[in-house]
């Protein structure tokens, strides 16, 4: 029986989606904040936003990188 | 004999991608993401490009489930040809229904059946079906979900706004969410060309492997792995609009984080498991996570019957198939006037069934009921949702 490979799914699966959405989450919550008429937030927020949808980017492309044979042999 | 194989596996590959756009693309069309044909389109692309990424589930299909080559028993064209047979007219009978179903069990069922009926029961290697297909059948839903049920956990939980003097809650503005859905729908199609596509390639190497122009154990080749590429995108661009006006409707009160954090985990599933050669359903997966983001967004309930009557589904798409496929065998057995008899047959059945679709046409024009939906949810308030939320069918309902 391969329960090991089925652990394996299970935690690249968690880690996989996790980082992607923990990441893409914070960057709705960075750009909600910059986003707050109300309050004066700081100026790096919106940047510090960007930068976590850049993550998450780079995130899903390395998982891709790491799968497709042709790249990591 | 090898040629109209090919073809039938070939328009297989196509009725698999027509009924399964719905699995990637109706939660962003019922949120009104992306406009249907959009998204279509986009799914038809990175079908084709992730049936180039990897081959691992088409050598599990191609040398395992059957035992093949001198050891084995000797697995024939026709044995095959039944197969497929049983495993069209299942997807056929449930794209007409408008079920989402399961194209590879369909598959596997049409295969096992047709591989007992004409050889007999010895020749299904179970060991093998258990550990690649019917394992990974239970366990993969379940690892999606869970994971789903904690990616919705945590992208609520990360986004949820409270005024830091009164606790009062502020406008939650997860509007972002939409935009990455675009992302992670594209994800989930790109995952489904590397799984389900790989497993028509599987079956035309089986078939070139029995006809005896291939090595017994090598992998797919090029042209194959080309065909079924675009064969499996043509199907997605055609797409399957019954089945995205069914799941869509049932779909209307999932909220964008939530559809967010289902097909993230549905495309990280898939991806890992096809990298591990494991040819799991992506009906079944997409199904897990969906269920399990219910789980994870407060306020929101799983119909637990309606998942079980999918469930039920489920368990018939293998004998079903299976015993489509043992019928043909039988045809196809007596000889030559069997085989003519068996595609006769099957193109009739084929046909007609696309006729009684016609008269009840579902396209794009009134898919879009979906996309409407989708907007009333997104611009009403909170209370009209959750009173909406009592009429609706439940999210359990597919995907």
């Amino acid at each position: 029986m391969k329960w090991l490979e089925l652990v394996q799914v299970a935690g690249a699966t968690l880690l996989a989606a996790g980082s992607v959405v923990v990441l893409y989450s914070l960057g709705v919550r960075l750009t909600a904040i910059a986003g707050d008429i109300r309050e004066n937030s700081p100026s790096w927020i919106r940047p510090l936003a960007y930068a976590c949808f850049g993550l998450c980017g780079v995130a899903v492309l390395c998982g891709l990188y790491l799968i497709i044979p042709y790249f990591s042999g | 004999m090898v040629a109209l194989v090919i073809s039938l596996a070939l328009f297989f590959d196509f009725t698999n991608g027509f009924h399964d756009t719905a699995n990637a693309m109706a939660t962003p069309i019922a949120t009104g993401a992306i406009k249907p044909k959009t998204a279509v389109a986009l799914a038809a692309v990175l079908n084709l490009i992730g049936a180039f990424l990897s081959t691992e589930v088409a050598k599990t299909v191609s040398g395992g489930i059957i035992r093949e080559g001198s050891d084995g028993i000797q697995i024939t064209p026709e044995i095959i040809f039944a197969g497929l047979m049983g495993a069209i007219l299942w997807n056929m009978i449930t794209w007409l229904k408008g079920l989402p179903s399961s194209s590879s069990h369909a598959l596997f069922g049409g295969l096992i059946g047709a591989a007992i009926a004409g050889i007999g029961i010895h020749s299904v290697n179970f060991e093998s079906l258990m550990q690649k297909v019917i394992l990974p059948a239970i366990f993969a839903p379940l690892i999606a979900g869970a994971v789903a049920y904690l990616c919705t956990r945590l992208a609520y939980a990360l986004t949820s706004r409270h005024d830091p003097e009164t606790g009062d809650k502020l406008t939650q503005k997860r509007g972002g969410f939409r935009t990455g859905q675009i992302f992670t729908s594209s994800l989930v199609a790109l995952a489904h060309g590397t799984n389900d596509a790989q497993k028509t390639m599987g079956i035309i190497t089986l078939v070139l492997i029995a006809a005896g122009t291939q090595d017994v154990g090598s992998g797919p080749q090029f042209w194959v792995i080309a065909a079924c590429a675009f064969a499996i995108a043509i199907g997605t661009y055609a797409g399957g609009w019954r089945i995205i006006r069914t799941m869509g409707s049932g779909l209307t009160d999932v909220k964008p984080a939530q559809g967010f954090a289902a097909e993230t985990s549905t495309a990280a599933a898939i991806l890992s498991s096809s990298h591990l050669g494991f040819a799991l359903s992506t009906t079944q997966v997409a199904s897990g996570s969906v269920i399990g983001s219910g789980l994870g967004r407060r306020g929101s309930s799983v119909r637990w019957g309606t998942a079980g009557r999918i469930a039920i589904g489920w368990l018939f798409t293998l004998p079903a198939a299976g015993i489509m496929g043992a019928l043909t065998a039988w045809l196809v057995m007596t000889g030559v006037v069997g085989i003519v008899l068996a595609a006769g047959a099957g193109t009739a059945a084929v046909l007609y069934m696309y006729l009684h679709s016609k008269r009840s046409h579902v396209g794009h024009h009134n898919a879009v009921e979906v996309e409407e939906a989708g907007q009333a949810v997104r611009f009403r308030k909170k209370k009209a949702i959750a009173v909406g939320r009592g009429n609706t069918k439940p999210k359990g309902d597919l995907s």
